[in-house]
């Protein structure tokens, strides 16, 4: 069980002064246990600030979240972040990258290697143990990412735009290997992205928001079969979703 | 394309650095050369050399060596310790830095060297005093460095660190202290170079040995070869000592992409 609920949540940057900004504006949000979620808006819209509230970067200044009712308040590994910008450690080589959680935690070297062995080669970067990320390309380290999150086994997964930065092929393969990754291990997902294709093609639930203040706008239930295909980007059920939520964003 | 290969050869690090090297040798035999040059104001590179040696063969070169890297050696890693230790606490928590940081920069821009005076009045001219003097010094430079490298870790990897449940200790140790180092040993060797300034300054101003006192002996009996060579004895020190660093800078940094 991993479920998260948001619960009358707003959020007032500088509260109480003059130039007191409102980004989320009562959300009220319940994701399942082992779902996959994707939240879409316009920049502005306040998407990233409830992902990383609910990492526990901090705290919302109204209402609260919880996971599995215990209330979300600061860093917790049971949430991991794969965040936008790359996280990448570049001091460690990729297998040391991928070990790091289990290590904070006093994993002995053979756990830590038979983490690294496991999660490299799920992220598809067999041969590149031993590699620094600087030799690998942004999909790379990416795959890196990802594979290190996951090898710290958290209840959540947050993922804040974090195919933003790469080109179109590389992305939907990162997909498409998310996916399998995903149903390998249920957990429960939240996903952050402008881009309709993107959530639309991986949720099961798709968190439409509207911007300035922050509010849930629409929720829209994908119930495209799984596991997805390629092919399915281009089915009448596909479009009809992109086509409805293309013209609320438009608005 | 030959030619052109020819070129890049030609134009390359190693010619161009030697070949500038070598003009201004070229340039000094020249001068020393000339029928009016005065050997007292110029002395010719043989007489350099002569003192050189007759400075090996009496032992006084081996001694002043020995001193004079004592003092830089045990001052640079005096100094470069308490900055490192200083710079993190400072540049990683914030009452730390309330603490500190008003005093080292109310201290900073005092020149190293206007110490002497008071250091000698409180412990006088013994060793201790010397070291103290480019202690200072190399802590004064390499803490600034610490502190910027603290400072300019980047937020993304704290916050994946902290996500995946690591301890405040945890992140300072396993993520700001590697990210960090790039500034640390910028810091390790602008602090080497400011080891050798103050330590002849130093020993120009009180000491019985060391390449310093070699210098000052030097002007005193109008000795103008051994001072030529004791310059170019300290250059070779610092040029080793600076190289050696960027070997270990090399090792070290291997991970990361602005490796010099």
């Amino acid at each position: 069980m991993s479920e998260i609920v948001v619960d009358n949540l707003t959020h007032t940057f500088g509260k109480g002064s003059d130039s007191a900004l409102t980004v989320l504006d009562n959300i009220n949000l319940r994701l399942e246990s082992g779902s996959f979620n994707a939240i879409v808006g316009t920049s502005g819209c306040g998407k990233s600030t409830l992902l990383k509230m609910m990492a526990g970067l901090f705290d919302p200044s109204d209402g609260q979240m919880t996971l599995d009712g215990d209330i979300i308040k600061g860093t917790n590994r049971r949430r991991g972040m794969v965040f936008q910008q790359d996280a990448v450690f570049p001091w460690m080589t990729v297998a040391r990258n991928v070990s790091y959680g289990p290590r904070l935690r006093g994993a002995s070297k053979e756990e830590q290697a038979e983490i690294e062995k496991k999660w490299v080669q799920m992220v598809g970067l067999s041969g590149f143990e031993d590699r620094w990320p600087r030799e690998l390309s942004g999909g790379m380290r990416k795959r890196v990412d990802i594979g290190r999150v996951y090898a710290n086994d958290p209840d959540v997964l947050l993922m804040d735009e974090p195919f933003g930065a790469l080109d179109a092929q590389t992305k939907e393969r990162m997909q498409s290997d998310l996916l399998d990754t995903w149903s390998a291990t249920r957990k429960t997902v939240v996903f952050v992205t402008h881009d309709l294709e993107e959530a639309i093609f991986l949720a099961d639930k798709i968190i439409v928001m509207s911007a300035r203040p922050g509010r849930v706008h629409h929720i829209e239930k994908v119930s495209l079969p799984r596991p997805r295909t390629n092919d399915m980007r281009l089915t009448d059920e596909f479009l009809t979703i992109k086509r409805r939520l293309w013209a609320m964003l438009e608005h | 394309m030959p030619l052109q290969k020819l070129k890049e050869r030609l134009m390359g690090r190693m010619v161009l650095g030697t070949a500038s090297v070598a003009t201004v040798l070229l340039a000094y035999i020249w001068v020393t050369n000339l029928p009016d040059n005065n050997p007292a104001l110029l002395p010719p590179i043989r007489d350099i050399f002569g003192a050189f040696i007759a400075n090996v063969e009496s032992g006084s070169l081996a001694t002043a060596l020995g001193a004079s890297l004592f003092r830089v050696i045990m001052g640079f890693l005096i100094g470069t310790s308490a900055a490192v230790l200083i710079g993190c606490l400072i540049g990683w928590y914030k009452v730390a830095e309330y603490l500190f940081d008003p005093l080292i920069e109310a201290v900073r821009p005092i020149p190293p060297l206007a110490y002497i005076p008071i250091i000698i009045i409180w412990f006088g001219i013994g060793e201790f005093s010397r070291i103290l003097i480019i202690t200072i010094a190399c802590f004064m430079v390499c803490v600034v460095n610490v502190i910027a490298g603290m400072k300019n870790v980047p937020q993304v990897y704290v916050d994946a660190a902290s996500t995946m449940g690591a301890t405040r200790l945890q992140v300072f140790r396993t993520v700001a202290v590697p990210a960090a180092t790039p500034f640390i040993i910028t810091g390790y060797r602008i602090a080497l170079g400011a080891a050798w300034t103050t330590l002849v300054a130093s020993e120009l101003i009180a000491a019985q040995n060391g390449l310093g006192f070699l210098l000052q002996e030097g002007r005193r009996y109008f000795l103008t070869d051994q001072v030529m060579m004791i310059i170019v004895i300290i250059g070779a020190c610092a040029f080793l000592m600076d190289r050696a660093f960027r070997v270990i800078q090399a090792r070290l940094m291997v991970w990361s992409e602005a490796r010099e």
